[in-house]
């Protein structure tokens, strides 16, 4: 890949995901803003001649805008989290926060394929110097290219594996079932493959096709 | 005169609750889905007098909603919910037949005069 096309992959990557979580931040105002209005609704009916449960009623949507805040805080600190890490080429992350931030702020664009992706709890705490928007684009595409394999309505979870020979993150589907050879040759076919294998390329990574259950294995070298 | 009876399709539930219930104290009998493939079922099953349909889903995308609404029932008009920057996607579903669409956050106001007005489309200056 060339350093262009890498800023151009790095442009679109942050831009799709700052739109897939924008989307929801306007969801969360809409539920507000809704909320709020019938709030208003409510205090209209109860000054013009009472309605009955005004304050089970009131307190139902006050729990609803405070849930729905703290929903929007999540997102947007995941948001910010994630745009600060196109602030340097190189730094040292931790991989397990790093991608559960990537998973739970991409989770809409997943849903939307009607997939849900899942990170697994890592004992080890594993950091590595890296490109950070390299690092989770590879991943990313990774994920996207294996739930454009294996289809919808699938679980696809991640599980940063430490040993002596390395770091690596697993990425499998495991509710299908598609045989190696089925699924092998369409992910080698798939044009991501070979941008995934571009991707690595520049952050010192590899990444194989697993054999036993569909799934990347991306090793940190 | 018989209450407008909406199907609010849209997988934000508390968003559609919501509304549904806004709508309900505004006189409306509401109905909600909180997917395409729902809403399409209901509609398949009974008759609504408009249906209110979020682009945004998982599973089946608003615009496959659409698409298939339109196959079961081509005169029930059909308001879309968009987020703001999803313009193109508003106008490629009137290209399919809605009748219009919203931006998200609503105007339940707005929502109101668009409901009327693709009821009676004669009306719209």
């Amino acid at each position: 890949m060339k350093p262009m096309e890498i800023s151009k992959e790095k442009a679109a990557f942050l831009g799709r995901i700052t739109a897939s979580v924008s989307h929801d931040i306007q969801n969360v105002l809409a539920i507000i803003k809704e909320t709020s209005g019938l709030m208003e609704d409510f205090f209209l009916m109860q000054q013009s001649g009472g309605l009955e449960n005004f304050d089970a009623k009131v307190g139902k949507c006050l729990q609803t805008i405070k849930k729905q805040t703290y929903r929007g805080v999540d997102l947007t600190s995941g948001l910010n989290g994630f745009a600060h890490t196109s602030d340097v080429h190189q730094i040292s992350i931790g991989i397990f926060g790093t991608l559960n931030r990537l998973i739970s702020i991409a989770q809409r664009l997943f849903n939307q394929k009607g997939v849900d992706v899942s990170l697994m709890e890592c004992p080890t705490p594993c950091s590595i110097l890296t490109d950070p928007v390299l690092f989770q684009m590879t991943v990313f595409s990774c994920i996207e290219c294996l739930i454009d394999i294996i289809g919808a309505k699938k679980a696809v979870s991640l599980d940063i594996q430490a040993s002596e020979h390395g770091l690596a993150i697993r990425i499998v589907c495991q509710d299908t079932p598609l045989a190696y050879d089925d699924y092998s040759p369409k992910l080698i076919q798939s044009t991501q493959w070979t941008t995934i294998n571009g991707l690595c390329e520049q952050i010192d990574m590899s990444a194989e096709i697993i054999s036993d259950v569909p799934g990347i294995l991306i090793s940190i070298k | 005169m018989d209450k407008i009876k909406v199907l609010l399709i849209d997988d934000e539930i508390e968003f559609v609750e919501t509304l549904a219930e806004r709508l309900e104290l505004r006189g409306y009998i509401s109905k909600i889905a909180g997917d395409g493939e729902s809403g399409i079922s209901m509609l398949a099953k009974e008759s609504f007098d408009v249906a209110i349909l979020d682009l945004m889903m998982p599973g089946l995308s608003g615009l496959d909603t659409l698409r298939q609404i339109k196959d079961i029932d081509k005169t029930v008009p059909v308001i879309m919910l968009t987020g703001h920057g999803a313009t193109k996607d508003g106008m490629e579903g009137m290209r399919l037949g809605a009748f219009d669409f919203l931006m998200k956050p609503l105007d339940i106001n707005e929502l109101l005069e668009k409901i009327k007005l693709a009821l009676n489309p004669s009306a719209q200056g």
